[in-house]
């Protein structure tokens, strides 16, 4: 097991950066300290925010996170500086739930991952994509047929 | 962003809100926050699409955070006459820690469950 202090850059630095513009790289992980029981991480963000590609107008949404970590697992500072560094990136909902969904994949290969976005309504509709990610054990394949199939029974209301 | 105005009846009591409030802390951090701005029309408001760019052009804006209503109540101030103007945020918790901001006339905000709830 690597010590924690020595794999984080951005937890308990006295400086903090922040950029605006799309930036994958303040992605930091740890170690996962339970890798031989599964579990689930659920990390919610009710401050995302970036800006329509075509009008320049900005949108906003929470984001949830929910994934079964393997070795590695996303530093939440790290995370936040990141989702921060959207907020003049033009992006489309649906293609942001995806790039963020596969960054995290990237970072941490976990067993199992996936992001939905609730979108605040633009023109009196509000957009809902979900990503989802499994590794190759059946187990994880099983869990992502059977989300993707239950996905959305009981859609929120969001706005 | 200017704010413009429109003509409209005097007397007309108004309640805008919006909880798509963002702009820079000091830190660079940015800051969420719900805005309620209520005033009596003096045969005056403001223009709504002016009002939303107002809006948006704070996300590039920093400040400390306990002067967001003040910053807001100004930019109204300047443009449009009215009576008991008051500006409420709600800004999102940081360290734990929720702070509701006012400037002007003190009023408790109509909170609506979302956009569309009339």
């Amino acid at each position: 097991m690597k010590n924690r202090e020595d794999e984080l850059t951005s937890l308990g630095s006295s400086t903090t950066e922040y950029k605006y513009e799309y930036a994958p790289e303040f992605l930091e992980t740890f170690e996962n300290a339970h890798q031989t029981n599964d579990y689930w991480v659920t990390l919610n963000a009710d401050e995302f925010s970036s800006l329509c590609p075509i009008t320049n107008q900005p949108d906003f949404g929470t984001l949830i996170i929910n994934y079964i970590p393997n070795v590695n697992m996303v530093e939440s500072k790290s995370l936040k500086l990141y989702l921060f560094s959207f907020l003049n990136s033009g992006e489309f909902h649906e293609d942001v739930v995806n790039k963020i969904g596969k960054d995290l994949v990237k970072l941490m290969a976990p067993k199992y991952l996936e992001v939905v976005g609730l979108f605040y309504p633009r023109g009196n509709i509000s957009i809902h994509p979900t990503y989802s990610y499994s590794n190759d054990e059946a187990k994880y394949k099983e869990i992502e047929k059977h989300r993707f199939i239950n996905r959305n029974i009981n859609p929120p209301r969001v706005g | 962003m200017a704010l413009k105005k429109i003509d409209i009846r005097e007397g007309t009591k108004i309640e805008y809100s919006s909880k798509e409030l963002l702009f820079l802390a000091k830190s660079g951090q940015p800051y969420r926050g719900s805005l309620y701005v209520k005033f009596t029309s003096l045969g005056e408001t403001i223009d709504l699409i002016s009002f939303k760019k107002y809006i948006t052009s704070l996300r590039n804006k920093t400040l400390n955070a306990e002067d967001i209503a003040y910053a807001i109540y100004e930019s109204i101030e300047l443009v449009i006459q009215v009576n008991d103007l008051g500006v409420v945020v709600d800004l999102t918790a940081r360290g734990g820690l929720q702070q509701r901001l006012n400037y002007g006339v003190e009023f408790s905000p109509i909170i609506k469950n979302n956009i569309f709830q009339v």
